[in-house]
């Protein structure tokens, strides 16, 4: 038992921070927004060629072979920024499961791709608007048997506007043709919900903890009856709620991920439980972070929102706080006897 | 990092849960906070130090087993899985110990040490007096030294176990110009010394768990000095990180109220709202998470990390968690739930939880101060 991170996972979160901190400000992100083409292609390259895209692709198959832990590290700082491009959804919802597709899509991805380079999008009837459809090379298409591949023909869709600037989303009408097959589906399509549950996870404890760090910074700024209002309990106490969510999320994030590394045949509850958490944080600093702002925050110019925005799309992308507790609650029902003091681990 | 018990942390879980089934009482305790009921836990103290179980991460010379904190989370769960009396010494075990642990002299520790595993000093909390609640730093209590001994004045009170314990630490002034946090002494009085009146205070469920500690003209020997003279705040902080970090509420204890809410509502689903079934999942959900917090603070710890102002975190969680777990209950019982019956222990037992658990907020620093604690320190706002 050794519930901490190793040198080479911190480091590899690290060197993701660094790198965002340079690449994705709010202003970069802004001016994706003005230009409509949110996705950018420079930093997009930038993130191929630091190797993030393929970051947990096995060696042979071109990528660092990185394990989920340091993954979900690297997704969480993707979060803080607000990344635009789909690097988390690649990473979990097609390098993480690839050999768990059926044969034929898996030798169709691997032949005509360049892994770790090119984007994959994914929809699921958890997920059923694929992000960036006209950025990716593919689509993989889930309905309730089975798992489609198509390539840019296949299928008609449609662009469709999302509340969140940063993310272009889209609906698909009809599918033409398709690689499909329900081969293993049972398990390939646990595994996807899984991991983009872990991942929208993830991603949102990096945005509270984004939303909190900029609330902390303005309420020592801003001067009100002659002292910061950040001397004021009431706006203390609202940001400390904060911090108590994000505390305890975290941690069954981590587990979360240990647990789809370990192959835990509970790794389906862990997730749903990551997402609870993380929702219930993200939604407190949502909440609590505009009101710490004060009108300000309710204004375009103060990029609380692109943070804000990109939260409330997660919170309900591969279930939302509700669908995760009707998943805990029924779980919960079937194995009592398993759950509780002796099976946290 | 690896998330598995090891090979050797089953066995030694084993050992535990075979030792507890051979070695808890037959009958139920009575109440720590009778007198009788105070007297059966101190037996069941000597009774655990019996099997070196009192604390097992002290050195094997202080009756401990010199064991890691993820052995003390294990066995912290095996004991409140079986429902094991509660620990009448936790201020000694979980507080004092490590405190001295870290700043008693040797002479100290062997004196108060074993006396603390066996049960026989059974230890009050001496913190608040009638002007010093959340404010700590306004104690007023003074404590002179006089030819080789400390004069007390003044009054201690919300002293936990006071009503029945053998000694009692806390913070005196003993610097009489000094204000707030400086010229502040980290001290250690016998409770059946000339001068010192102790009155019980019951508390919310009738029983006196805490009382007013006077002390008038009370001579404590110099020696029961804990660090030097005016360092006694820094050791109280130490004292408190404790036990809102790691020791005073391990995460087992919420898991097996989350089990036992889980099951109470089984019992009752037909009878239940949906938004019952959110209770349910939110005690098993945040349970789980303070339990993986523990782990990972433990972890930290081990790898040689420090544990500091993170601890209120964990105070307001782990408090408003047990809270809400107690008002399910009610919830779930519902006309039942005032019942104090032979038949209906069960409902009798949560309610008597469900007060404690308002006492949660309050004791350890109220949440309101913890709240203040994680702005200033953590997030760097302003005093």
């Amino acid at each position: 038992m050794k519930f901490v991170f190793t040198e080479e996972q911190l480091q590899f979160q690290e060197t993701m921070k660094g790198f965002l901190a340079q690449e994705c400000t709010p202003d970069s992100i802004r001016l994706g927004w003005q230009e409509n083409k949110p996705f950018n292609a420079k930093r997009w390259e930038a993130i191929c060629d630091l190797g993030v895209l393929g970051a947990n692709l096995k060696e042979e198959d071109g990528g660092l072979g990185i394990d989920q832990i340091a993954l979900t590290l690297m997704i969480e700082e993707m979060g803080y920024v607000a990344l635009p491009e789909p690097v988390a959804e690649q990473n979990f919802l097609v390098n993480d499961i690839l050999g768990l597709f059926p044969a034929e899509i898996q030798e169709a991805i691997k032949s005509k791709f360049n892994s770790g380079m090119d984007y994959i999008a994914v929809a699921h009837p958890h997920n059923p608007h694929p992000v960036f459809l006209d950025d990716s090379k593919a689509l993989i298409m889930f309905d309730e048997t089975s798992c489609h591949f198509l390539e840019k023909g296949d299928y008609d869709s449609e662009d469709i506007k999302s509340n969140d600037p940063s993310r272009v989303l889209s609906k698909i009408h009809e599918i033409k043709s398709s690689i499909h097959s329900d081969q293993n589906f049972a398990t390939l399509n646990q595994a996807v919900i899984s991991r983009g549950t872990l991942q929208s996870a993830a991603l949102l404890i990096g945005l509270a903890q984004k939303m909190l760090d900029l609330s902390s910074a303005y309420v020592l700024d801003r001067n009100q009856f002659g002292k910061p209002i950040g001397s004021f309990q009431a706006v203390k106490h609202m940001l400390a709620d904060v911090a108590v969510a994000i505390e305890f999320a975290r941690p069954a994030i981590y587990r979360a991920s240990y647990s789809l590394f370990d192959h835990n045949s509970k790794s389906a509850l862990h997730c749903a439980h990551a997402k609870y958490m993380a929702v219930k944080a993200a939604e407190l600093a949502c909440k609590n972070c505009i009101q710490a702002h004060g009108a300000m925050g309710y204004t375009w110019e103060m990029d609380l929102h692109i943070y804000m925005r990109k939260a409330w799309s997660l919170m309900a992308c591969w279930g939302n706080d509700d669908q995760q507790q009707k998943i805990i609650f029924n779980t919960l029902k079937s194995s009592n006897d398993e759950i509780g003091v002796l099976y946290t681990f | 990092m690896k998330i598995n018990f090891t090979e050797e942390q089953n066995t030694f879980r084993q050992e535990i849960r075979s030792w507890l089934e051979l070695n808890l009482p037959k009958n139920k305790l009575q109440s720590l906070d009778t007198k009788e009921g105070f007297e059966q836990h101190r037996e069941w103290e000597k009774t655990l130090n019996s099997g070196n179980w009192s604390m097992v991460t002290w050195p094997k010379e202080y009756g401990g087993r010199a064991l890691n904190l993820i052995e003390w989370l294990i066995f912290e769960e095996e004991y409140y899985r079986a429902e094991a009396p509660t620990r009448v010494n936790q201020n000694g075990v979980f507080l004092l110990g490590p405190t001295l642990m870290e700043y008693g002299t040797d002479v100290q520790k062997n004196k108060f040490l074993n006396a603390m595993a066996t049960g026989d000093h059974v230890w009050a909390q001496g913190w608040s007096e009638p002007g010093a609640g959340s404010d700590m730093a306004a104690i007023r209590t003074t404590a002179v030294l006089e030819d080789g001994f400390f004069v007390i004045n003044g009054q201690k009170t919300w002293s936990s176990r006071a009503a029945y314990a053998d000694w009692t630490f806390g913070l005196f002034r003993t610097d009489l110009e000094s204000e707030r946090h400086h010229g502040l002494s980290f001290i250690l009085a016998p409770l059946d010394l000339p001068g010192i009146t102790v009155r019980p205070i019951p508390q919310l469920d009738g029983e006196p768990g805490f009382a007013e500690i006077y002390f008038d003209d009370v001579k404590v020997p110099a020696e029961n000095l804990i660090g030097g003279e005016g360092e006694g705040w820094k050791i109280a902080m130490a004292t408190a990180g404790f036990e809102r970090g790691l020791m005073l509420r391990s995460p087992a204890r919420f898991q097996q109220t989350a089990a036992k809410l889980l099951s109470l509502y089984l019992e009752n689903e037909s009878t239940c709202s949906p938004a019952i079934q959110a209770k349910i999942v939110d005690a098993w959900a945040q349970s789980e998470s303070y339990a993986l917090s523990i782990y990972h603070t433990a972890s930290k710890l081990m790898d040689g990390g420090s544990i500091g102002s993170e601890s209120s975190l964990g105070k307001i969680f782990w408090s408003e968690l047990d809270y809400m777990m107690h008002e399910t209950a009610l919830k779930i019982l519902g006309a039942n739930a005032e019942l104090d019956t032979e038949e209906h222990q069960d409902a009798a037992q949560w309610i008597k939880g469900f007060m404690f658990s308002y006492a949660g907020p309050i004791y350890a620093g109220t949440n309101e101060i913890q709240k203040n604690i994680i702005a200033e320190r953590l997030l760097g706002l302003p005093r």
